[in-house]
């Protein structure tokens, strides 16, 4: 501070001290997002500890017409309904915000005790909150002739994905 | 007698209820100088005076013992975690009265020159020990003793073990989010769910920054603050608390409505065939089917919601809210503005929804963005 | 006898006002001044601040009932393993197997009480408006904890793993389901997609972050349970400081200038 130094020499001094703030602080950036990556990813495991996703249903003929099957509602989460020319599955997940909506025989419909969303026995819904009708699962017949239900792929009406050959079984 | 349990069912549904106490809400809490000497004119505020305060507990306490003599009413109230409401519903109830009867009283003698009762007391000063800490004493005492007791006589809820696969009926979120759950009647679980509680949560943080009203700091006083109070006990009286009692004691089976004196029927069928705004422009109105593109098909609902965020603050700030525009100035002016407009946004959907049966202003599926 | 006790050497070691009668002004001063956790309050406050008709005893009473429930808390992780296939048997325990098995009653309670107490609180504090300057920052604190408080109960409820606990987690989590962008059932998540790899799905999702699987089961029971015990009292125990110490550094309560 006393001696005043040369004009080019203080310069150069504040040139590296810039250099060094700006690698400081991107190393500390780099640091903590390098944390933060690896806290979020830690979040998300690579194997989940869930049940089987597939599962046989039995053979066609074990389905009423006009029916709703509940067998397999407690075990898998799953309607199978057969109606004129086909058989579905539908997900017993309320699209609204998760509840298991139950099955009313008489007055022909699923209603989600939580919030009051109905839906036909197509999926689609007629009242209450739920924005969009039940997913479907892919089903299909294995070598046996038995009912496969694959409830990895699921098909949303709202997409136009029902049409798709896997969303159901014709008999 | 069950006449009147049958009138009070039918006054207690929400499209009657909160009607009703929206109607003559800003009279009781008048948010204006002019909607203020209405209330003066009225006698409102004599709510607020020690035989106000007998009569809100005679009232409430009545109807609550009354009720307690029919056997839908007790099984509700007496559930065990539905008690804490109960309490809670009382509490509130006595606050309200005690703050505004301070307040009323501040409010006269500020008027009369002699300003408010806690600056009077402020001029002498106590010793925090022993004058503070035997009041926390003796008030953790009292606490203490109120949730042993309240232990001993009232288990613990605990249902049967969890069965993924059968949701009981009706299912129901922790009471102090059942206006969230009430709320997602009216809206999608993205609005109700986390737009509407980030937007508490914000808009909460902004009130000393909104709210630049130097006087009423530290003093109960109404006069001074009019705007603020109002608005406030708008919010949490109105939206908040009256949609936790709704949804606490008036939600039964498939969330349909049942009065307090109703017996709760898993069969009661409530039609709630509601469509969106597209498909009543369109499809009712029109006449035609609705159009393929999403954008033109919702339209209708983009420009409402155009007008009600965009149009409305500036005919608001140059109309009702002008003074406000003033003391705020734009940026926080528009702060305020959202806010408000977005808590609005409630009841006003949910008249949409009674009166008009409209489930969606903006629906997209397809995106799963409702409105 | 305990005047005797007063004047013993080990009494004067643990309390530095010592053992003389506490008579005087300046001793009165000195209790306060001398206690580590008396001195959380000022030594004299005006006399406005006293009264329960202005205080409501709101806020102490919050800090309070939070204690009890971090004391009734540890004792009931003695007694409770947070996997899907004991927990519910160990609620059962807490009250059948265990002498006076009181406790899970008064912590579930008490944990009601602590949401009662922390929002009639927060409507003194606007009622007074005690949130105006030099205040404000407090209020914002304020409101962290109250969001705190709700998340404890929230994480809470889940633990006893009946069928309460798992449909109100359910139908709560959900609603993390549909934030929209990072909820693969909220707006604008299909967005996120490169042909037909979606990037936010049931298992990469702010959901799944809460739960730890697609549903609520084994994850997210051990995740509720961490999150209760440890991480968020940790936190409002730093927001509590912060909030106390702000108290003092604002003026103590609010009042009339």
């Amino acid at each position: 501070m006393s001696t005043p130094k040369p004009q080019t020499e203080q310069s150069t001094e504040r040139r590296t001290f810039i250099k060094w703030f700006a690698i400081g602080w991107a190393a500390f950036a780099a640091i903590v997002g390098g944390y933060a990556t690896l806290i979020l990813r830690y979040l998300f495991p690579n194997v989940l500890f869930e049940p089987k996703q597939s599962f046989r249903a039995g053979a066609t003929n074990e389905y009423a017409l006009g029916e709703v099957s509940e067998r397999f509602k407690d075990k898998h989460g799953v309607w199978i309904v057969r109606d004129q020319e086909k058989i579905y599955a539908l997900a017993t997940v309320c699209t609204h915000l998760g509840c298991t909506p139950n099955w009313f025989p008489n007055e022909n419909k699923f209603k989600c005790p939580c919030h009051g969303s109905g839906f036909y026995t197509t999926g689609v819904n007629f009242e209450g909150p739920a924005p969009r009708p039940l997913e479907r699962y892919k089903i299909a017949l294995n070598d046996d002739g038995e009912i496969i239900i694959d409830k990895t792929k699921k098909f949303q009406q709202e997409k136009g994905e029902w049409s798709d050959p896997d969303s159901f079984l014709l008999v | 007698m069950e006449n009147f349990k049958e009138i009070i069912n039918f006054i207690a549904a929400p499209q009657i209820m909160f009607t009703a106490l929206l109607a003559v809400f800003f009279f009781i809490f008048p948010p204006t100088d002019w909607l203020y000497s209405i209330n003066r004119k009225l006698g409102l505020h004599k709510l607020w005076t020690k035989g106000g305060g007998i009569f809100l507990l005679v009232v409430t306490l009545g109807f609550f013992i009354f009720g307690l003599t029919d056997e839908n009413f007790r099984l509700i109230v007496t559930k065990a975690d539905n008690v804490p409401i109960v309490g809670l519903l009382f509490l509130v109830i006595f606050l309200l009265w005690l703050c505004l009867f301070q307040a009323e009283n501040n409010d006269k003698r500020i008027a009369e020159g002699k300003g408010p009762m806690e600056a009077e007391d402020a001029k002498e000063k106590v010793l925090v020990w022993p004058d503070l800490v035997y009041i926390e004493l003796i008030a953790l005492v009292i606490v203490s003793a109120l949730t042993l007791i309240w232990a001993i006589s009232l288990p613990a809820p605990l249902e049967g073990p969890a069965n993924p696969t059968v949701s009981p009926n009706p299912s129901k979120a922790p009471w102090y989010f059942l206006g969230l759950q009430e709320m997602l009647v009216y809206f999608d679980p993205w609005i109700a769910g986390v737009l509407f509680p980030t937007v508490i949560i914000i808009g909460f943080m902004a009130i000393p920054f909104i709210d630049n009203n130097p006087k009423g700091s530290g003093y109960y006083t109404f006069k001074e603050r009019k705007m603020a109070i109002s608005i406030f006990l708008f919010l949490w009286l109105l939206l908040w608390l009256f949609l936790i009692m709704t949804g606490t004691f008036l939600r039964g089976p498939n969330w349909n409505f049942f009065g307090p004196f109703e017996y709760w029927d898993i069969h009661k069928v409530e039609v709630l065939t509601n469509i969106n705004l597209s498909e009543l422009v369109y499809m009712i109105w029109q006449n035609k089917a609705l159009p393929d593109n999403i954008f033109i098909r919702e339209m209708y609902g983009f420009a409402a919601l155009g007008i009600y965020f965009g149009l409305l603050p500036l005919i608001l700030a140059k109309t009702v809210f002008r003074k406000v525009y003033d003391s705020l100035g734009p940026f926080r002016y528009s702060v305020f503005i959202v806010l408000l407009l977005l808590a609005v946004s409630l009841p006003i959907k949910m008249f949409l929804r009674w009166g008009f049966n409209i489930k969606y202003i903006v629906a997209i599926p397809e995106f799963f963005l409702n409105i | 006898m305990l005047e005797k006790f007063k004047q013993t050497q080990f009494y004067r070691a643990i309390f530095r006002t010592g053992g003389a009668p506490i008579a005087t002004h300046k001793q009165r001063i000195l209790v306060t001044l001398n206690n580590v956790f008396l001195h959380l309050h000022p030594v004299r406050i005006p006399k406005h601040a006293v009264k329960i008709k202005y205080t409501w005893c709101m806020g102490g009473l919050s800090f309070f009932v939070f204690l009890v429930l971090t004391v009734t808390g540890i004792l009931l992780m003695f007694y409770y393993r947070p996997t899907i296939e004991y927990a519910y048997g160990d609620v059962i325990d807490m009250k059948e197997q265990v002498p006076l098995g009181l406790m899970r009653e008064i912590h579930r309670w008490n944990a009601h009480l602590m949401v009662i107490t922390v929002w009639l609180h927060m409507f003194r504090v606007f009622m007074t408006g005690s949130y105006k300057p030099p205040r404000e920052f407090n209020w914002m604190v304020g409101v962290v904890l109250l969001i705190l408080t709700m998340l404890l109960s929230f994480t809470g409820y889940l633990l006893p793993w009946d069928q309460l606990a798992i449909w109100a987690i359910t139908v709560g989590s959900n609603m993390a389901g549909a934030t929209p962008m990072v909820g693969a059932a909220g707006p604008g998540s299909s967005l996120l997609a490169i042909g037909d790899v979606n990037f936010v799905h049931s298992a990469s999702d702010a959901r799944f972050v809460m739960l730890g699987g697609r549903f609520v089961g084994e994850g997210a029971l051990l995740r509720f349970y961490v999150l209760h015990c440890i991480a968020l009292p940790f936190v409002i125990m730093i927001f509590m400081i912060v909030h106390f110490w702000r108290i003092r550094k604002d003026g103590g309560i609010s009042g009339p200038t």
